[in-house]
């Protein structure tokens, strides 16, 4: 979703980016953007404070919270997703192939997680 | 909800996390509303759990035993799983599933994963603008019915999913995306958590003051944290 719809703004996202903070993802404010993610759901409360004052400078405020937003909103539907072990959709086999060999996890299956951590 | 922020609340966002909150208050079709209000404070008790802690540092969570730092009167697989939801979701597997659907049923283990990821997004959001979490109000004893009709199928998922032309994708793909079917054997529990995780994507129709780009770099971030390679 993250290469498609910066290619629907006119630039190629660098997905490496999502699992490296050394690499620049192209997304306007990212690194702004990941810290405030990070603390929200490292649960960095301290820092985020900081954090959110500084976005709003930056982003303004309805941006931050929005921002904040989407953060929490996917800290809980990841665990749905982990906790029923879903397939990947078969579109995501198309669209996402891209991604997931950018960021390493391109033959994921739910299994391999049993497999690793009993 | 939400009176005590500084920060503006958009209102919709607002409604949804207040209805959701009613909601979990009440008897679902599995678990009676003081469970549900039990599975919430047991999520939040989690994150102080000296054995949550200990499994933290393993290189697997199922090398170490032991008893949870337990906030309520659930039976303690419904608490384990809980604690493994809240606090190390990266690294849940079949075998919890499995260890708990030995006991109970499918349709108890998918309303407590929908009640417990809910308020994960409610608490998140109020730690995020500087909150405390939100109460809960007075909770429904009444006890649940133990069954609900669903249309499901399976799906090559850990449990069966909503039949994929039950309806149509509200968010203009193909096919129903798998995430929101994942749920469906317990429809109540899928409309419990979108109707909370729908203000949060714009994917999902509604408008925010971010780049759709921004949007998703910030999902998969979170997917990245959280070790969710769905």
């Amino acid at each position: 979703m993250l290469r498609v719809s910066s290619q629907n703004e006119g630039f190629n996202a660098n997905l490496k980016a999502v699992t490296s903070e050394n690499e620049d993802s192209g997304v306007l404010h990212s690194n702004l953007l990941r810290k405030l993610t990070e603390s929200t759901i490292l649960r960095r409360w301290d820092e985020l404070d900081d954090l959110r004052k500084e976005a709003i400078d930056k982003l303004g405020v309805q941006a931050t919270i929005d921002a904040l937003s989407v953060a929490s909103g996917f800290n809980g539907i990841t665990r749905v997703a982990d906790a029923t072990g879903i397939p990947i959709d078969p579109y995501e086999d198309e669209l996402g192939s891209y991604m997931r060999s950018g960021i390493g996890v391109n033959a994921f299956h739910y299994s391999e997680k049993s497999a690793r951590y009993g | 909800m939400y009176a005590e922020s500084q920060y503006p609340i958009r209102s919709a966002l607002r409604e949804s996390h207040e209805s959701v909150w009613r909601r979990i208050a009440e008897t679902g079709s599995y678990w009676s509303g003081v469970d549900r209000v039990a599975m919430v404070h047991e999520a939040r008790a989690s994150l102080s759990c000296r054995l949550c802690q200990s499994r933290a540092k393993a290189l697997s969570p199922n090398a170490v035993s032991g008893s949870h730092d337990a906030a309520s009167n659930l039976p303690p697989l419904a608490v384990d799983l809980i604690h493994r939801i809240r606090t190390d979701p990266g690294r849940y597997t079949k075998t919890v599933f499995d260890r708990f659907c030995k006991e109970y049923s499918t349709g108890q283990y998918v309303e407590i994963v929908s009640v417990v990821a809910t308020s994960v997004i409610v608490d998140t959001m109020h730690s995020s603008l500087g909150l405390p979490p939100p109460e809960l109000g007075p909770p429904d004893p009444t006890h649940p019915r133990k069954n609900e009709p669903a249309l499901v199928e399976e799906g090559g998922a850990w449990l069966p999913l909503a039949q994929q032309d039950q309806k149509r994708s509200d968010l203009g793909f193909r096919r129903v995306p798998n995430i929101l079917r994942a749920m469906g054997s317990v429809p109540s529990a899928v409309s419990l958590f979108f109707t909370c995780f729908r203000n949060h994507y714009s994917m999902m129709g509604v408008s925010l003051n971010l780049l759709e780009s921004q949007c998703e770099f910030i999902a998969a971030r979170v997917s990245a944290l959280n070790q969710c390679f769905y």
